[in-house]
């Protein structure tokens, strides 16, 4: 029988959002344009050359060793690219991803990246063509919301305030905006320098849409011990316990 | 038995649900300010910066935070941050309902209002480093010592600034 990973424990929503994230088994709820995505990155022109940094492997004559001839090189890796990010900022206010979850998200299903968890951003690294294309699945997929989620290379504090008024992340750059129509534009790239046109992100989530969504527990929403007042925990917090006890009792290495 | 005093004066802090835009802002402010018994008035939320900080971008203007020019009553001034709470020091106990009815016309979502002690009214070091010695106590609280730029404080139609203008 084929091994089927169990990522996550749990049954409640959150739960069940938090193994999808972690399987890559995302739905895709928007297309935004590769160039858009290239130029909210801004780290090259859209359709400029990549910038390598060593010849394609094929050219380099890469010495005698047992694991390069295992693992396949990623495209960015085997024509050279330069090493570039993509930096998130998440609400907690439901937003539907969390740092640790987009670090687990990129750790089980891309190749030669760099995840970084911080408190309230998370950050990528990878050989420039495929961030890009990480970054796109994460942008078009269920893990990000338009007016939640943002890209943002620097100053990203935002995560932890409460939302503005037309429900929008708090952003220092103002890098993205409202417009009259209810879609959100992208005015700038992700480290505050402004772009030439705006860029259509589409609508945001509505509030149940990203509770619906959300990776994050919150007592208002659904708490990480399942439903308030069961008789029962959640496997979750089992799960969490188990864990707690095998770390503090044998530090993880239960022999 | 406790005997609350009408002649006292009352701080209160109002916490709106969301971070509020200039024009909710304004009215808040002035439904406030129309509310009456104002000593003091304190506007707080996280800094809007003029130009990008640092990083690649640093330097060039946003200009998205200009010219957020507040009017309350007769004076104008520029809004540098997201309000997101107001502290006040008020007369007395009996303008905090007409406070309450203040903030449910001019607020269209949730918000809190808190009692307590908001201002500190004795001088610290750290004030004295920064200002010297201060004429007027109402300005201890209302400004941050901890702020680099210029800080504007306004005492009635007097205007304050304690610090060099940008």
């Amino acid at each position: 029988m084929a091994y089927t990973p169990q990522y996550y424990p749990g049954s409640t929503s959150v739960g069940i959002n938090r193994r999808k994230h972690m399987s890559g088994n995302l739905e895709k709820l928007r297309d935004i344009p590769e160039a858009d995505i290239v130029l909210t990155m801004g780290h090259r022109k859209p359709g400029q050359d990549y910038p390598s940094t060593h010849p394609p492997l094929k050219e380099m004559g890469e010495p005698d060793c047992p694991v390069r001839q295992v693992v396949e090189p990623t495209p960015g890796a085997a024509a050279g690219d330069r090493v570039r990010y993509s930096q998130f900022a998440d609400s907690y206010y439901f937003s539907p991803s969390i740092p640790y979850w987009r670090s687990y998200w990129g750790s089980i299903n891309c190749r030669g990246c760099d995840p970084g968890t911080l408190s309230g951003r998370q950050i990528i690294e990878a050989r420039e063509r495929d961030i890009e294309s990480y970054t796109k699945k994460q942008v078009d997929s269920e893990m990000n919301d338009v007016a939640l989620s943002s890209m943002r290379g620097c100053t990203v504090h935002g995560h932890s305030l409460r939302l503005e008024e037309n429900g929008m992340m708090f952003d220092m750059l103002a890098r993205t905006e409202m417009g009259k129509d209810g879609n959100v534009y992208q005015v700038k790239d992700q480290v505050g320098i402004p772009l030439d046109k705006k860029l259509n992100l589409g609508k945001p989530m509505s509030e149940a849409e990203a509770k619906k969504r959300t990776t994050i527990f919150r007592v208002d929403g659904v708490p990480i011990g399942g439903k308030t007042g069961a008789r029962k925990y959640d496997e979750a917090v089992e799960a969490l316990h188990h864990m707690w006890e095998l770390r503090s009792k044998w530090g993880y290495r239960p022999e | 038995m406790v005997t609350i005093s009408d002649t006292s004066t009352v701080q209160v802090e109002i916490i709106p649900s969301r971070y509020l835009m200039p024009e909710t802002a304004q009215r808040l402010l002035n439904e406030i300010y129309n509310n009456g018994g104002l000593q003091r008035i304190m506007v707080h939320g996280p800094n809007l910066p003029r130009a990008v900080p640092y990083g690649p971008g640093k330097g060039i203007p946003i200009e998205e935070h200009r010219d957020m020019i507040v009017q309350i009553g007769d004076q104008a001034f520029e809004l540098r941050v997201k309000v997101g709470r107001i502290r006040l020091e008020l007369d007395n106990e009996s303008y905090i309902k007409g406070l309450e009815a203040a903030c449910e016309r001019a607020l269209p979502f949730s918000f809190q209002i808190k009692r307590g002690k908001f201002f500190h009214d004795r001088m610290t070091v750290s004030d004295y480093a920064k200002f010297g010695k201060v004429e007027d106590n109402r300005l201890l609280g209302l400004i941050d010592p901890k702020a680099k730029k210029d800080t504007l404080a306004i005492l009635s139609d007097e205007r304050v600034t304690c610090d060099k203008e940008e």
